[in-house]
């Protein structure tokens, strides 16, 4: 836009300037050639004066005049020259010759005395002087018509370079605005676009946050759902059994000495049974609750023990390899990973209908690696974010790790753990004694391959 | 009374419980003293106590419960074991799952008992370590073959066992009940080069690689129990 500015100021200057120069030149050039048409009108009017004045004195005045007005014209000629356009050039010579001839047919006269000059002063006048002034003026008036043209033609000029100038102005015009179109046709696109991926993630955020409320009301619900069932199975189960390990030995020792050995037998069976089922139970909620063997034996012991329990329960093969700097990880490693799995075996099992689960726990200088994969029916891991994804990633978000699912329809699923580990948190000291820099090795394929 | 009955029987097991409970402790002490054969000659409540009794009493057979304070059964075994090579050890546990048990081995234990079935097995486990068998409770037997089996199975693998030669799996059985290179080199009339030879082979087969792990494969193969 200012570029086309400057261009029409510059046009304008430029159309100025010639128009200008035209007109000046033109009315410099009338300017002098009126001064040579009055100059031959006067050198005519004293002309005649001098060939028709009877007193010498006064003939002799004339005569000065005449070569002033000689001298005027021929400087006016000269400076006429000077400017003159190339197609006036011809005039001009002519005019000039003309000119010249004028005077020599003149210069005899000059010698005339008074007697002389009245006797043949007329006619010369009528037939030489008069016809050459009039061809003269015809002259210096076809010189006036040629600059008249030329004004003409500058000013046609003129006009062609306001038209262009016209023309070039629009087409500036329809650029600048052609291009500003597009810049606000591509700007409102531009934020049209970025206010479209404003809501979209307005959108989301906002999906993000009920989907965050339901999950961790499900996630309290859930909570309050386990301690109902551990409760009841507390309750239920170990509260009956020993109210009824309590009647039974009431009943044993009120039929002490009274009742018979065989019939006491009966009943110390029937207690036995009582709490063996009950040792049984409270062992596997002690378990659910937290496998002592993580404890005790640490975590990929606890892991295999899991994978063995989960292909005992269901129908998936789960295998666990391992590869660990030290067993001796610190305890939340333990449990979050021991989770993690817990829970991905779970969804598996629930979900997923695979036949064989893979569990991979590998180190890697200062992290740890956990990977379980299925062959299972997969799922939309970008929209399907169970309560049991979220209790993950809120475990693995604890320690400070990262956790990936990829999986696609038909094709499986990998659920992967990253978990940071700070040297200061591995402890040195093995507790079984074994070499402690010796690496713990573990895959599953049990001793039997 | 008492000590003429423990002088006339030289040959009395002398006896090492340790259990942090004082009712499990006291049911086995009474169960094992119901025998003339057995004297409990020490007892602890948790794994430093065990070791400290052990290194005084010197005792034939010690009773590890698994999960005690202080020092777990498992390293209590260890050092008892490292300590005095001549005492059998019987781990006590709540678990049947070969974590434990592989564990146990490692830490030099022989014989393995589930505490449910204890007083049932815990005399002849005691005899059976007494005489350098191994001795685990049925329960895990049968949990450990069950499982092997359903590896099998399950992942169509190959059974490693059936790799072997029958001479290889004669002392594999001979080597999970215990002996020596040299007392199987002398049952099976072969030299102990041999023997060693046979034992490498077998133990590359098998992909063991430890005396625990092959113990633990001759349970789950049930070629010993």
């Amino acid at each position: 836009m200012a570029l086309a500015g400057i261009d029409a100021l510059r046009v304008l200057g430029h159309f100025r300037r010639s128009d200008e120069q035209i007109r000046s030149r033109y009315l410099a050039e009338n300017h002098v050639l009126n001064d040579i048409r009055s100059d031959v009108y006067v050198s005519g009017t004293y002309v005649r004066d001098y060939l028709l004045e009877p007193e010498p004195k006064r003939a002799d005045v004339y005569r000065a005049n005449l070569e002033q007005v000689r001298k005027h014209m021929e400087a006016a000629l000269d400076s006429y020259g000077r400017q003159v356009a190339p197609a006036g050039s011809e005039h001009y010579t002519a005019l000039r010759t003309e000119l010249s001839d004028y005077w020599s047919i003149l210069a005899p006269v000059f010698g005339w005395d008074a007697a002389e000059r009245r006797r043949s002063g007329y006619a010369f006048l009528r037939d030489e002087v008069f016809p050459r002034r009039q061809n003269m003026l015809a002259l210096a008036g076809r010189i006036a018509d040629l600059n008249e043209q030329q004004l003409g033609a500058g000013n046609q000029q003129v006009v062609s370079l306001l038209v262009s100038f016209q023309t070039r102005l629009l087409l500036t015009l329809m650029a600048a605005l052609a291009l500003g179109f597009g810049l606000a046709l591509f700007t409102m696109r531009k934020i049209l676009s970025l206010e479209g991926h404003a809501r979209l993630q307005y959108v989301k955020v906002a999906e993000a946050r009920t989907q965050l409320k339901e999950l961790s009301a499900r996630l309290v619900q859930a909570h309050e759902e386990e301690r109902r069932s551990l409760s009841r199975e507390l309750h239920d189960e170990v509260g009956q059994a020993l109210s009824a390990v309590l009647v039974e030995l009431r009943n044993l020792s009120t039929g002490l000495g009274i009742r018979s050995e065989e019939q006491s037998r009966g009943q110390v069976e029937t207690i036995k049974g009582l709490v063996e089922s009950t040792v049984r139970l409270v062992r596997n909620m002690a378990l659910l609750l937290r496998p002592s063997m993580l404890d005790d034996l640490g975590l990929i012991p606890a892991l295999k023990w899991q994978a063995r329990e989960s292909s005992k329960r269901t129908s998936m093969d789960v295998t666990v390899a391992a590869e660990l700097d030290s067993d001796e990880l610190p305890d939340d490693y333990k449990t979050c990973i021991y989770r993690v799995v817990q829970e991905a075996l779970h969804n598996c099992a629930r979900h997923s209908h695979a036949t064989s689960v893979r569990i991979n726990v590998e180190q890697a200088q200062d992290r740890l690696l956990l990977s379980i994969r299925d062959d299972g029916q997969g799922f939309d891991a970008q929209h399907t974010k169970g309560l049991g994804l979220l209790g993950i990633q809120e475990r693995v978000a604890r320690l400070g790790g990262t956790c990936q699912v990829d999986s696609q329809l038909g094709s499986g699923a990998t659920l992967s753990v990253e978990l940071p580990i700070h040297v200061g948190h591995r402890k040195l000291e093995n507790r079984s004694g074994d070499n402690p820099s010796e690496r713990v090795r573990e895959t599953d394929t049990h001793p039997v391959g | 009374m008492e000590t003429t009955r423990a002088s006339a029987s030289v040959k009395q097991i002398r006896i090492l419980l340790a259990d942090d409970h004082t009712v499990m402790r006291r049911g086995l002490r009474l169960l094992l003293e119901s025998r003339p054969e057995f004297a409990v000659v020490a007892e602890a409540a948790d794994g430093r106590q065990a070791v400290e009794q052990a290194a005084t009493t010197r005792p034939d057979v010690a009773v590890l419960d698994i999960a005690m304070p202080n020092l777990s059964g498992i390293e209590a075994a260890q050092r008892i074991n490292a300590a005095l090579p001549d005492t059998a050890i019987v781990m006590l546990s709540m678990h049947s799952d070969e974590g434990y048990l592989l564990r146990a081995l490692k830490a030099g234990a022989k014989g393995y008992l589930l505490k449910d079935s204890a007083e049932g097995d815990l005399i002849d486990a005691i005899k059976s370590v007494r005489q350098g068998k191994t001795f685990f409770s049925p329960e895990v037997t049968r949990i450990l073959m069950e499982d092997y089996i359903r590896e099998i199975r399950t992942r169509g693998a190959e059974d490693t066992y059936d790799l072997l030669t029958p001479r290889e799996r004669e002392i594999l059985q001979l080597l999970a009940e215990l002996k020596s290179n040299k007392e199987i080199a002398q049952l099976l009339n072969l030299s102990l080069y041999t023997v060693e030879t046979h034992r490498r082979n077998l133990q590359e087969k098998l992909n063991l690689h430890s005396f625990a792990e092959l113990i633990l494969y001759a349970v789950r193969k049930g070629v010993i129990s």
